[in-house]
């Protein structure tokens, strides 16, 4: 037989064929699937044991309990023990990578220029802590620091010296506070929520508003917090020291809309009216509805060392002269509440000395001369201070989940060293002053028991801690376990006990200064800024599933406007635009979303952008 | 193991559009950060949380918040029957429609024909930010560019619920035992999970709620997914009213918005890709 050219590719062409009908090319096709499934491009998961371990939040102060899913010491997934959590809190184990964390900063330095400047001030110039988180054991550290030094001023945002109890409420009215977004321990909200009909009042249809049994559409004053002479109104209208149309008329609420109101709230109580801050004038209107005892009470702290009592009080920033402030220490290690840098800056001596601790240099490391990096939660030790809703005293710690990166500074060591301070271990001590005064329970997640600290040796206390357990004081510890909530809601025991403070009256003039009053004036900045409550902090990259793939949230870098006010600045969604305003100008991307009062520019949280008075341009 | 028929139920008046539940998803099934360009249409969100309006304009305007996932429809699964590949499945024993990518041609028929709109295609290979790759779950594999990808209700989590029943020695999960990263991550407990079939479970119970509803029920296509609202305008969304019209239901109300996400996402003559602007007609298209 002879093998002609005919008979090869005949061969050939039947082989091709043949083939299509064995396995062969569709074993090729998926192998191929496989290999590029798995090709080295493509990051593999960490393989070991896997573990549970429990810690609780700092990121705000709801401190909500975690349980932390590790392979090996590497967490890889946190989820809440006592209800959900929020983005954030879901992927803060992402915060150590995050690309713009800090990894260095001149210590050594910044050492040698506080102490100089410690030494070299002068007797009308003062050594300042602003610690943006008051009311965590660092903060009696940097209080007591500031106690041992010459003319030295702790500085923070003002806290809330009330607490309230959700679970005790029937009508709940909410003027712009973020209720449902956030607000207290969300857990706890939750699982209160069905008991109380709420009632928001706010100019602008927010999360809470949008869940609300009622949202009052408040259209003054402009901003989140309603103003104290309408607070006043309100509440005089309840006690009948005011008509009615009269309340309408400084409130700017309709009449009916009023009646109806201060007849749920007296009628269908316990009743309870909150606001962004809890001001005074919120307080004094819920005395005035005999909430006090029932809903509200005094805010409950956890027992110090007696040693710790000579600290420096907190200061208000606006009492500080201007330019007197020598040197400057910012504790940004945690997120908090922001202070406008303009209102710093000019309190600052011309020689100032500032350094900032923080995990990025987005915040006041912008200003500072020094900016020295910081452990961030999950790796640094640290409590969180008690939550708005937080009724009965707690102490909990968030411990640690990975170890810090080399060349961390810890704010507390650095400012007590450069006070003078001898060097302890604060948190230690203090959870030793609670377990000597003997009194609440230690509720652990890890096996879900509520034990009385009296039965607990001091030891077993702090290692419990340190294993996210928390204390809750009285015996409001037990109904926080049985109930499997976040804090101390079970009872209300430490409200009842309590008195209403003396002297509580709105104050005379508040909040509705500054809409269009600067020097421009409002034809040159017509739009009133107003702030969602998150405040900037770093966050992991993947919330760019709630900002860039969904538009689920405002991101940092967007602002909203009402499609007529859009429209008059010449402005589609999604276009680039500057949010101007008196102290600057930013560039920003536009959502137009006619849920937001006209007339209002939404943004989130910023530290230097809130101001009463906006303008967006177009670029 | 008895045949189960797992589903949820998201009660809308209580979920206030936190974006935990998409945030927990992507931590749990290893999908990465937006790579620098993606927007809504590129980007890759197993669940999505849409935000819908009554169609008024301020101060009458009321918005509700609607989580959307894949439907893991029961009846005729459209991904299911249009895939080449069959990298697609429905699992008799759970109910799950289940999607490989190893198969995956990358073909995309299944997104066109997902009524639902609730598969992404990865456009990019997955990146992280150098070290977050530690924090990967162990028990999901990172998918590569070029294949589609959806909901599996945790599938991960379904295999150890499973090993943690066989090392109690029964082959039947407990409920509570399986719970999807979302659902667990629910701050306000608006989404739950569990067995439809088990006429007992808070879930089955919820689907036959009268303030119940599915989306585009009308397709037959049998969705897992129940819905609930008291407001009658949010259950009306589910039935996809035709952009810019009012609904036969709606009549007298302000047609809705074409830009209303949710509405766009439903509508019956949309393309696989959302978009508000109107098509070019084939006059407008020849003279460019």
């Amino acid at each position: 037989m002879t093998t002609t050219r005919r008979g090869l590719l005949q061969f050939l062409g039947g082989s091709a064929v043949g083939a299509l009908f064995t396995p062969a090319p569709w074993r090729l096709i998926t192998d191929t699937a496989l290999w590029s499934e798995n090709w080295p491009g493509i990051p593999r998961p960490a393989r070991g044991e896997i573990r549970a371990k429990f810690t609780n939040c700092s990121l705000c102060t709801a401190g909500c309990a975690v349980r932390a899913r590790s392979v090996g010491d590497q967490p890889v997934a946190l989820a809440g023990v006592a209800g959900g959590l929020c983005p954030f809190g879901l992927t803060a184990h992402h915060l150590p990578y995050h690309p713009a964390r800090l990894k260095q900063g001149p210590v050594k330095e910044a050492a040698a220029a506080v102490a100089d400047a410690i030494a070299q001030c002068g007797p009308s110039e003062h050594v300042a802590v602003l610690d943006l988180r008051p009311g965590r054991t660092a903060s009696w550290t940097y209080r007591r620091a500031m106690a041992s030094v010459h003319n030295g001023l702790y500085l923070a945002p003002p806290e809330p010296t009330v607490a309230v109890n959700l679970r005790n409420a029937k009508t709940v009215l909410s003027l712009g506070a973020p209720l449902l977004d956030g607000w207290g321990t969300p857990a706890d909200v939750f699982a209160a929520r069905d008991g109380f009909r709420l009632i928001q009042a706010e100019p602008i249809e927010s999360r809470t508003a949008a869940l609300a049994d009622q949202w009052i559409v408040w259209d003054r004053p402009p901003g989140l917090s309603a103003d104290a002479t309408s607070l006043s109104a309100l509440a005089q209208a309840i006690a009948g020291e005011m008509t009615v149309s009269e309340a309408a008329t400084i409130t700017g609420l309709p009449a009916d809309q009023i009646q109806s109101l201060v007849k749920e709230l007296k009628d269908n109580g316990p009743a309870l009216v909150v606001d962004s801050e809890m001001s005074p004038a919120v307080v004094a209107l819920n005395v005035r509805l005999g909430s006090w005892g029932r809903t509200i009470g005094p805010r409950q702290e956890a027992p110090v060392p007696e040693s710790w009592k000579k600290a420096a009080p907190r200061t208000d920033l606006a009492a500080v002269p201007d330019r007197s402030i020598r040197v400057l220490l910012i504790d940004e290690s945690t997120p908090g509440e922001y202070l406008p840098w303009e209102s710093i800056e000019k309190k600052l001596a011309a020689n100032a000395v500032v350094g900032a601790f923080a995990p990025w240099t987005q915040g006041y490391g912008r200003h500072a001369q020094y900016v020295l990096p910081t452990a961030v939660y999950p790796e640094a030790l640290d409590d969180i201070p008690p939550a708005i809703d937080s009724v009965a005293a707690a102490f909990r710690i968030a411990a640690p989940l990975v170890a810090p990166p080399a060349g961390m500074v810890s704010p507390v060591e650095f400012i007590a060293g450069a006070a003078g301070l001898p060097a302890s271990d604060a948190l230690r001590e203090r959870a030793d002053a609670i377990h000597k005064a003997g009194r609440g329970t230690l509720v652990t997640y890890a096996d879900g028991k509520s034990i009385p600290v009296k039965d607990v040796k001091p030891e077993d206390f702090w290692k419990s801690l340190n294993a996210g357990a928390r204390w809750v004081d009285g015996a409001l510890g037990a109904a926080v376990a049985a109930a499997g909530v976040a804090s101390g809601l079970g009872g209300a025991d430490p409200l009842v006990r309590s008195r209403p403070p003396g002297r509580l009256s709105a104050p005379a003039q508040q909040a509705d200064e500054g809409v269009g009053s600067g020097p421009g004036g409002p034809p040159h900045y017509p739009l009133t800024i107003v702030t969602e409550s998150r405040a900037a902090f770093l966050s992991s990259p993947l919330l760019s599933q709630i900002y860039q793939e969904s538009n689920l949230r405002l991101a940092p870098n967007r602002i909203a406007l009402h499609p007529t006010d859009a429209a008059s600045s010449g402005i589609a969604d999604g276009a680039h635009a500057f949010l101007e305003t008196r102290d600057g100008k930013r560039e920003v991307q536009v959502t137009v979303d006619s849920s937001v009062r006209p007339g209002v520019v939404l943004v989130v949280g910023q530290t230097d952008t809130a101001s009463s008075g906006a303008k967006v341009v177009r670029i | 193991m008895s045949a189960k028929k797992y589903g949820m139920s998201i009660d809308v008046d209580r979920c206030n559009g936190c974006g935990a539940c998409m945030v927990a998803c992507a931590v749990e099934n290893n999908i990465p950060p937006a790579h620098a360009g993606i927007n809504e249409r590129k980007g890759i969100t197993w669940i999505r949380v849409y935000k819908v309006d009554n169609g008024e304009d301020y101060p009458g305007k009321r918005s509700a918040f609607v989580p959307v996932l894949c439907q893991h429809c029961g009846e005729h699964t459209p991904c299911a029957s249009v895939c080449p590949q069959q990298a697609v499945d429905v699992d008799p024993q759970t109910g799950i429609v289940g999607q490989m990518p190893e198969r995956c041609l990358g073909c995309r028929y299944c997104m066109a024909a997902c009524p639902y709109h609730a598969r992404y295609f990865n456009w990019f290979d997955p990146v992280w930010p150098a070290g977050m790759e530690k924090t990967l779950n162990p028990d999901v594999a990172p998918r590569m560019r070029g294949v589609v990808e959806k909901c599996n209700f945790c599938h991960g989590r379904l295999h150890a619920a499973k090993q943690r029943a066989a090392a109690a020695g029964t082959e039947e999960i407990q409920p509570g035992d399986y719970v999807p990263a979302c659902v667990e991550a629910c701050p306000t407990g608006a989404i739950r999970f569990g067995d439809l079939n088990d006429a007992a479970s808070e879930t089955a119970k919820a689907a036959k709620d009268a303030n119940s509803f599915r989306l585009l029920e009308k397709l037959g296509t049998d969705p897992k997914i129940y819905y609930r609202s008291k407001k009658d305008w949010v259950r009306q969304i589910a039935s996809a009213p035709k952009v810019g019209q009012p609904h036969e239901n709606n009549v007298g109300r302000t047609p809705r918005s074409a830009r209303d996400p949710l509405v766009a996402l439903l509508a019956p003559a949309r393309s696989s890709a959302p978009s508000s602007a109107p098509l070019p007609t084939r006059k407008e298209t020849l003279h460019g």
